[in-house]
């Protein structure tokens, strides 16, 4: 499965009202195309640094969704049919860095168990020389 | 304290100008010193600092990035510029 971003600017012509109910409208499209939603990031009105289609701010929304390719393509696809999406951009998140993030998170954890029980082991460890035969007695 | 043993004078003095007195200062890619791997569209804050007023991304002959980060950080800008968060120009 690969994770993707899709990041859309909205009009700012629209209301409250209908801008929260678009972005349920296309995180709904999302799980109905069987994608999951990792992250939903909405920034709110912020100004463009160049005017589109007339407009100088826009509603910046970002979700992240693993799931099927076909999942972007809805999504952009209802994009283009309403005038509300001023522009939009879906790119593939590197699927390395992914790893790379996961390995790092794991390894923080192992550090933070490591951590706690490690005034019991250094004391066992201390006593019968090294760290490999400690284990060796633990499991007999 | 031995004065003798400095770096050698003859080497450096064959250079014009400004250098004689001053060695340039050592550049290093940032990204690398942080231990970043991917650089995101949407980190406006981090991309500005590579855009100078014109708007255009700095060589690395200047700003010391690596190859490596110096290609992911071109296509982050030219991206962040698609979704208006910089300009494609400015005057």
């Amino acid at each position: 499965m690969r994770q993707y971003e899709t990041g859309f600017v909205l009009s700012p012509a629209l209301s409250e009202e209908e801008t929260t109910q678009f972005i349920q409208q296309m995180a709904e499209i999302v799980a109905l195309k069987k994608g999951r939603m990792v992250k939903q990031d909405i920034w709110g009105k912020r100004r463009l640094a160049f005017p589109i289609k007339r407009f100088q701010e826009g509603v910046y929304v970002f979700f992240t969704y693993d799931g099927p390719g076909d999942v972007s393509t809805e999504l952009e696809r209802r994009f283009k049919q309403t005038d509300a999406v001023i522009r939009f951009m879906t790119v593939l998140k590197d699927p390395r860095d992914l790893a790379r993030r996961k390995n790092k998170k794991r390894r923080a954890e192992e550090a933070a168990q490591a951590a706690a029980p490690a005034p019991a082991a250094t004391g066992s460890s201390a006593t019968t020389g090294s760290a490999a035969t400690t284990e060796v007695k633990e499991e007999k | 304290m031995p004065r003798d043993d400095r770096p050698e004078r003859g080497e450096r003095s064959e250079r014009g100008g400004y250098r004689k007195y001053f060695a340039p200062k050592r550049k290093f890619c940032r990204f690398c010193q942080r231990d970043i791997r991917g650089i995101d569209y949407k980190a406006v804050e981090i991309l500005k600092k590579y855009i100078p007023d014109r708007g255009k991304i700095t060589p690395r002959r200047i700003t010391g990035t690596c190859a490596f980060h110096q290609r992911k950080l071109a296509l982050a800008v030219k991206r962040a510029r698609l979704m208006a968060l910089i300009p494609y120009v400015e005057d």
